[in-house]
């Protein structure tokens, strides 16, 4: 559980009041900068260097997070705010998976943020799995109020509460709905966008005629979340089914995508679930099937969360900072504009606007830092830092010249620096279109060559322990108990990940029972 | 069902005891036991809202007293607005965030005149699991105590102006007086802006950007009549330097309704939360800052302006069906033949851009379908039945007027295109002519309670004094509450010298807006 300690800003995350906020110049975001006497003028980034990702993985993405302006800590322990740079990252999942849940058949709505605690209490499991985190309001307008209010930690029990009303006969189903909201879990150890006391997610649920309709939702949409982290985040994770022990709180199976950080902890990255019955029996949700015949129906939920901002962050940075994959970026062009004397500012100037007309006008996310404050190598630095995955250069020589140089973030110094291509939209917008491309593609292939070579096959309990204590992920087949499995954890500090979809063939033997087994499954130390 | 609705607080308000009767008269109509709202906009408007926004599928009530499920016809006009404003936002260079819905206790009290605005509303969370915090966190009422300290943080030098967000969120305020769907409830959507500049000119100029906006969303999208203007004294928000709003009006109840709001906070803000800047001579100066906001209250304004006795009238640009096609199936008709007429219909009209659906459920009959559809306001039926099909046209019939004409199957998509634009427009047209109706003109004391009376919405000179806003509140505070200043319109009429105060006799400075209000 180490990596869940947050070295240096543990104090402040444990401060509960706003006694941080005086004048905070020598707060948290500036601890790297005590022999700095910079004030004002000067921008917290490049005067502290980011932590390398090598010697502090937990520093490194703290301050990746503060320099690259993503996020910053809330006024209230363990909350977070989320800046503008952080939140683009998230409009960019929500623009893409809005769209393919309409697609599937979904509609927004929007469910109230309290939840009576009667609701909660309803289903067994789910209250047993959720009550520690609740966070109950009892005062409201100055009163004590009647029935204790939960901050919704997940909207099963009030959805079902509604479902029950709104679902009379097969002809009302399947329904299916998606909320883009906020949710409250009270955590103990936080960590920004990983785990925050309240984070922004979509929850999808879903109410079906048949058992087999609910699987077959579940694993659609566990899909459609594969195929984003893929195509958009280009991460490469790994879906599967969750052991018991991991299951959701009230499902009967729990899919999951499990992707590999930098530092090879999994991070559960999205969730989609078949809740069977279990809370259309404890809410009674019941529709009369096509011979007037009363059945419960069969349910789904699944959610993606802010989480995934962390987890693109953990994929794909480096030492030099964040590194975004083309198709999730706000920015993904960023001109910077190179000027020795006064007498060359204006057509450099001239030429960077143009060149920033021209791929704007083609679609491409393109920033032109014109600011005269900062050197061009301070700048190269900061949108490196700030992950854009391409920087275009123009100076004198190429305003001459009618051409540019193109530096790729993915490919750090002079092989990933092309000079002499034309500004002109003919051949600039195809070069850049496909060396976006190239990037996002690459990124990917880079995630996927890294998670393989640090998933190890094993056939034995000391096997695994062993990967474990590399950091690794480790593979073996398993039908041992749910104590087994605790055992492990104790043990290890590794969890079953999940068991993968995609299973090798021949015969299994458990690593840890010895009996025959079906399947593989994947531990790992995780967030 | 009936052991979840006895789930609900008991001192649940009269608003949601009426809400459960409709539920369950709802539910009765999915059997066909016949359309249609018991209630008229007429004769019991609050009834006949409450029934509206439930039968139209828009709102759900729930056991929480002043707490609705927004259901999806309600999602999709919310998310209309939402791809309307927020680009034109970013076009301002206004960026989007998130800041959290919890602030501690001692950040809200920051700001004196502000926090006693917001405080009796406050919702505190006061346990986490099962044990008590410690101090209890207050959930967001609005943000601008959660976001200052960070400008404070944020903002150095005279660069890093201006700095300009949006937030997209929940808040929650908890009231006690009647809730009202979409108009008043405790936990509400909507957008606040926050802005800090380095002059007053720069926040002065936004302020009335973004208010133009609200206008633009209220008259060109909801295709209700605002007027402009800006806020008295008593009537601003709390903390700010002044505020604007627009202004729309319900004429069935003589009430004013806010419709959205621009404030520019001045400096009182940036001095309580040291929002300071260097400027370019290197000298500490204080920002001047604005926020504005709209929520999902501009959907219950439209609910009320253009419902009918039939119920919900969308107004084409925001209804998440602008055509439904109904198939009207004769005896020994061909039956297959009408179904595909009527999806390739649909499908014709999508492929054009327009939201179009087919409604070709066999287990309810066209008249069945036609008051549901009515009802849920969709701007216009198509109608597809063997005559039609023979004679290849189909037959349209708008909501707002009720007006039916045949169009011929070729040209169908401009003919639909040019009725949705008229629709559009002519909702405007008559809320326009129905609120302009109710304007009247007051320069006594006595002509000012008669208008109030009528229900209208009055146009008087003020002197301008708080103190007399606050005395003729007192004076006509009664069953159905007390008037006061709307908003002083943008566009004064002219103000002849000598004019004087309907209410105090003193010289009048302007004219203002007063009435009745929600």
């Amino acid at each position: 559980m180490g990596a869940l300690r947050l070295p240096c800003l543990t104090s402040i995350f444990a401060v509960s009041s706003a006694s941080l906020f005086p004048r905070c110049r020598n707060n948290h975001l500036n601890v790297r900068k005590l022999s700095s006497t910079a004030k004002v003028e000067v921008a917290p980034v490049q005067e502290q260097a980011i932590t390398p990702h090598s010697q502090d993985f937990n520093a490194w993405y703290l301050d990746v997070i503060s320099m690259a302006e993503l996020a910053d800590y809330g006024p209230v322990r363990g909350t977070m705010v989320i800046r503008p740079y952080g939140y683009a990252i998230w409009e960019a999942i929500q623009d893409y998976l809005n769209i393919k849940f309409k697609e599937t058949g979904h509609s927004n709505m929007y469910f109230p943020q309290f939840i009576p605690y009667s609701f909660i209490e309803k289903e067994a499991s789910h209250v047993e799995g959720f009550s520690p985190e609740l966070a109950l309001v009892t005062v409201g307008g100055g009163k004590e109020l009647e029935e204790k209010l939960v901050v919704r930690p997940t909207s099963e029990t009030i959805v079902n509460h509604m479902f029950t009303q709104w679902i009379q006969s097969y002809r009302d189903l399947p329904l299916m709905i998606n909320q883009w909201a906020n949710v409250t879990r009270w955590e103990m150890r936080t960590k920004p966008f990983i785990r925050t006391l309240e984070f922004l997610w979509q929850e999808g649920h879903t109410a079906h005629a048949t058992s087999e309709e609910a699987e077959r939702e579940a694993m659609q949409m566990i899909d459609v979340y594969t195929k984003f982290a893929y195509e958009q985040a280009a991460i490469p994770v790994i879906p599967g089914r969750k052991s018991r022990v991991e299951t959701f709180a009230g499902a009967d199976r729990t899919y999951t995508i499990e992707a590999m950080m930098g530092d090879r902890k999994a991070l559960q990255a999205g969730t989609s679930h078949n809740l069977g019955q279990n809370f259309s029996r404890a809410f009674g949700t019941q529709f009369a099937d096509e011979n007037g015949q009363r059945q419960h129906v069969w349910q789904t939920s699944w959610a993606i969360s802010t989480r995934f901002v962390g987890g693109i962050i953990m994929t794909h940075g480096d030492d030099a900072g964040l590194m975004l994959p083309p198709r999730l970026a706000s920015i993904q062009v960023v001109i910077v504009p190179i000027w020795k004397k006064a007498n060359e500012k204006d057509e450099v100037l001239d030429a960077a606007l143009s060149v920033k007309d021209v791929l704007h006008t083609a679609g491409i996310k393109v920033k032109l830092d014109d600011s005269d404050q900062r050197t061009p190598g301070w700048k190269f630095n900061f949108w490196e830092m700030k992950g854009v995955p391409l920087r275009i250069e123009i100076g004198p020589h190429d305003v001459s010249s009618r051409s540019v140089v193109i530096s790729r973030r993915d490919i750090p110094g002079k092989p990933g620096k092309v000079f002499g291509i034309s500004m002109e939209d003919p051949v600039l917008v195809p070069y850049v279109k496909e060396k976006l491309n190239e990037i996002q593609s690459s990124l990917l292939d880079k995630a996927i060559a890294f998670r393989d070579s640090n998933i190890v096959d094993v056939s034995s309990y000391d096997e695994l322990k062993e990967v474990i204590s590399q950091a690794k992920w480790a593979r073996g087949p398993w039908v041992g108990s749910d104590e087994d499995e605790l055992k492990v954890k104790e043990e290890t500090g590794a969890t079953i990940r999940c068991f993968p979809f995609d299973q090798p063939q021949g015969p299994k033997t458990c690593l840890m029972t010895g009996s025959p087994a079906e399947e593989v499954a994947i531990f790992a130390k995780s967030y | 069902m009936a052991g979840a609705k006895g789930d609900k607080p008991a001192k649940a308000d009269k608003a949601a005891k009426v809400a459960a009767a409709v539920a369950k008269s709802s539910k009765g109509r999915k059997k066909e036991t016949g359309l249609g709202l018991t209630n008229t906009k007429d004769g019991n408007f609050g009834e006949w809202y409450s029934e509206v926004v439930t039968n139209g599928e828009m709102i759900e009530y729930y056991e929480i007293s002043g707490c609705y499920i927004l259901r999806p016809w309600t999602m999709a006009i919310w998310d209309v607005m939402q791809n309307f404003f927020d680009p034109e936002i970013k076009k301002m260079n206004i960026k989007t965030c998130y800041f959290p819905l919890f602030v501690s206790n001692n950040v809200l009290q920051k700001e004196k005149d502000h926090i006693e605005g917001f405080a009796p509303e406050v919702a505190w969370v006061t346990r986490s699991g099962d044990s008590d915090l410690e101090v209890p966190i207050a959930i967001r009422p609005t943000s601008e105590t959660v976001m200052y300290p960070y400008y404070s943080k944020w903002i150095r030098g005279h660069r890093d102006l201006p700095l300009k967000l949006n937030q997209w969120c929940n808040v929650v305020r908890w009231e006690f007086s009647n809730p009202t769907p979409f108009i008043r409830s405790r936990e509400f959507l909507w957008q606040e802006g926050h802005t800090a500049f380095a002059t007053k000119e720069e926040a002065d100029t936004e302020v009335l950007q973004i208010l133009e906006l609200y206008r633009r969303l209220y008259e060109e999208y909801l295709a209700v009549p605002v007027v402009k203007g800006q806020k008295s004294e008593l009537e601003k928000f709390a903390g700010g330097l002044y505020t604007t709003s627009v202004e729309a009006f319900i004429p069935n109840t003589g009430r004013g309704v806010q419709g959205a709001t621009s404030h520019c906070l001045g400096q009182n803000f940036a001095k309580m939360f040291e929002i300071n800047f260097e400027d370019e001579k290197g000298e500490k100066a204080m920002v001047w800052q604005n926020s504005w906001a709209y929520s999902t209250r501009t959907i219950g304004v439209m609910v009320m302006v253009h419902g009918d006795d039939k119920g919900l009238v969308l107004p084409p640009k925001v209804s998440s069906v602008q055509v439904i096609v109904v198939h009207v199936p004769y005896k020994d008709a061909d039956v297959k033949e009408i179904i595909n007429a009527c999806s390739e219909t649909v499908k014709t009209l999508c492929d054009a851009g327009i939201r179009a659906e087919a409604d070709l459920r066999e287990n309810y009959s066209p008249g069945w379908k036609y008051s549901h559809w009515e009802m849920k306001g969709v701007p216009l039926r198509i109608e597809i039945g063997p005559k039609d099909l023979a004679s290849n046209q189909v037959r349209a019939v708008r909501r707002d007027k009720g007006t039916k004409v045949d169009i011929p199957m070729a040209g169908l998509v401009d003919s639909v295109n040019g009725m949705l634009d008229d629709i559009q427009k002519n909702m405007f047209e008559v809320a326009k002519q129905k609120r302009d109706a109710c304007i009247q003109v007051t320069k006594t004391w006595d002509e000012f309670v008669e208008a109030l009376g009528q229900k209208k919405l009055i146009l008087a000179p003020w002197c301008n004094e708080e103190e007399v806003e606050k005395e003729v509140k007192a004076k006509t505070k009664g069953e159905i509450g007390a008037a006061k200043t709307l908003c002083s319109p943008f566009e004064q009429p002219e103000l002849p010298e000598g004019t004087l105060c309907f209410a105090s006799g003193k010289p009048a400075k302007k004219w203002t807006y007063w009435g009745r209000s929600y």
